[in-house]
């Protein structure tokens, strides 16, 4: 029943004119639905990976279908057949992305955060997208701090934000790149939780991350990245009780206590 | 070298250091404000991305070619070449070089009124002048306009377009209204500059500060007493001025942060 989302086929980045290969051909299939964890070793090439999805980086080569559009392509043949320039800023308003450094706008308040690219890219009314967004605040118990500059948050309240503003363009998946890395241990807690209950949700994600309990408890599907190449696989428990390829064991006995 | 009967002999003639501080600022004042609109001329044209070939880039399948001189055609902006040929020739040659280009060589072709501003500034040297000093500064306030936008951390602009907004978009409301507390206070130390620099304009005979310490060395034989009083006008105008900046500079960076 699992429907395709986003098609990832032979994806290649490469720099210095091939001499760093961050992703050298990356084969997935990712349904609606999934929740897709990525963990691998440091430079295996998962942020590539991430910001490839949404063009934020431009592959070597390789394709992207996402929702039956092919992204990679620079034209694209429309409903009435005729070859078009690829619209890229309409595909990205449908993938919501959280960054391990909140990157949220720091001379805007929490409100302006949210509602800014809903006003502007959707021209959605103010007084619509601003109770939108209180309504997301408040799910996430930040209702309060909607007048408060970036600066004025903690770590964990800016990632929380940094949530629900991509939730506003009601994406149809959510990539997150280590999104508590940068926090303090007390505080990953309350993004984790923020991101479970959007799994539990339905939504689609693809989430890299180094927490290895929320990709077994959370992850339907857990990737194995090493030297931009995907070597291993499978479901939580394969990947975490019954790992196959050495490089997963070794990187596993390093990761887990 | 001072004497009390050469500050004597200088001061009959400060009605000249009054003009030429007028003189001066105003020199100053239109150069920042001409180098200032060619300044952000050039740098929306190295910031721009208009590439006439970039569909030599695309192969027929619709897929960006890799390498190859197609793909680097593909790449070519012209309004960034000439922009930044325009920078890199004004910042690397002497101001006074260009100062002479403009006065002997530009303008002989082009008639101006003969007429004076104030009734002291000759406008066909005051207007060449003006000219060469905003020409040169709009090359060193390009590249602090586009150093300021460039400073903005590139995860600004990634989560603008993350969320579907256009490049211009990004610009407007996010990168340029936090870029704007970056420019503003070398911009106005350009200023500070621009008014010792426009002292080269004494060269063309327009009648500025040094012009005052040249006119009265020639009627009173004195030189250091002039030079002293030019000293200090300078002195007052930029001095304050850079207090000033500093002031606000401090002010601005106590704001938000991520
Ligand atoms: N702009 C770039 N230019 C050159 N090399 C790059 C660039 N970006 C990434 N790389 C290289 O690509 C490889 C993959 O990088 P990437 O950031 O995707 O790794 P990662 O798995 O996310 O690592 P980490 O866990 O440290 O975040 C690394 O070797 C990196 O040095
Ligand atoms: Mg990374």
């Amino acid at each position: 029943m699992s429907e395709s989302l986003i098609k990832v086929t032979d994806l290649k980045k490469h720099y210095n004119k091939g001499k760093i290969k961050a992703l050298d051909g990356i084969s997935v299939d990712i349904n609606r639905g999934d929740v897709m964890v990525i963990i691998g070793p440091s430079g295996s090439g998962k942020s590539t990976f991430l910001r490839s999805l949404n063009l934020m980086e431009q592959p070597t080569s390789g394709q992207i279908i996402f929702d039956g559009v092919d992204i990679t392509a620079k034209k694209i043949r429309n409903e009435a057949g005729k070859m078009v320039t690829l619209d890229i800023d309409k595909h990205r308003q449908k993938m919501g992305m959280v960054f391990q450094h909140f990157n949220l706008f720091p001379h805007m308040t929490i409100l302006q955060n949210m509602t800014l690219a809903p006003i502007q890219v959707k021209h959605m009314d103010k007084a619509v997208a601003e109770e939108k967004a209180m309504k997301l605040l408040d799910r996430v118990g930040l209702a309060d701090r909607a007048a408060a500059y970036p600066i004025q948050l903690s770590g964990g309240q800016k990632q929380r934000v940094a949530i629900v503003r991509a939730l506003m363009m009601e994406p149809e998946v959510m990539l997150f790149d280590e999104p508590t890395s940068a926090l303090d241990p007390e505080m990953v807690g309350e993004v984790l939780d923020v991101m479970r209950e959007l799994a539990n949700e339905g939504m689609t994600m693809v989430v890299v991350t180094h927490e290895m309990g929320f990709a077994k408890e959370v992850g339907n599907r857990v990737l194995f990245m090493a030297d931009g190449l995907l070597v291993e696989e499978g479901t939580p428990d394969d990947i975490f009780n019954h790992p196959q390829n050495a490089r997963l064991k070794e990187f596993l006995s390093k990761v887990l206590i | 070298m001072f004497s009390a009967q050469g500050f004597q002999a200088t001061w009959k003639y400060i009605d000249l250091f009054k003009q030429g501080l007028l003189c001066t600022v105003l020199l100053s004042a239109l150069t920042v404000f001409f180098g200032f609109i060619l300044a952000l001329f050039l740098a929306i044209m190295r910031l721009s991305d208009v590439r006439p070939f970039r569909a030599l880039g695309i192969d027929e399948n619709g897929h960006a070619i890799d390498g190859g001189f197609k793909a680097a055609l593909a790449k070519f902006n012209p309004l960034d070449f000439i922009a930044t040929v325009y920078v890199e020739v004004f910042r690397a040659t002497p101001m006074l070089v260009q100062l002479f280009i403009i006065y002997y060589v530009v303008f002989p072709g082009i008639p101006l009124p003969k007429f004076k501003i104030f009734g002291s500034i000759p406008f066909d040297r005051f207007i060449p002048g003006v000219v060469a000093l905003a020409m040169n500064s709009g090359a060193y306030l390009c590249e602090i306009i586009r150093a300021g936008i460039q400073s903005i951390d590139g995860g600004q602009r990634e989560a603008a377009r993350s969320l579907g907004m256009t490049g211009t978009q990004t610009m407007r409301h996010i990168i340029l209204p936090q870029a704007i507390k970056n420019i503003l206070p070398p911009i106005a130390n350009e200023f500070v500059t621009i008014i010792k620099e426009s002292s080269i304009c004494y060269t063309i005979g327009v009648q500025e500060i040094m012009y005052a310490v040249a006119a009265t060395k020639g009627a009173t034989y004195r030189i250091a007493e002039p030079l002293i009083i030019a000293t200090l006008i300078y002195f007052c105008l930029t001095f304050p001025t850079s207090k000033i900046i500093a002031y606000f500079e401090r002010k601005m960076s106590k704001g938000d942060k991520r």
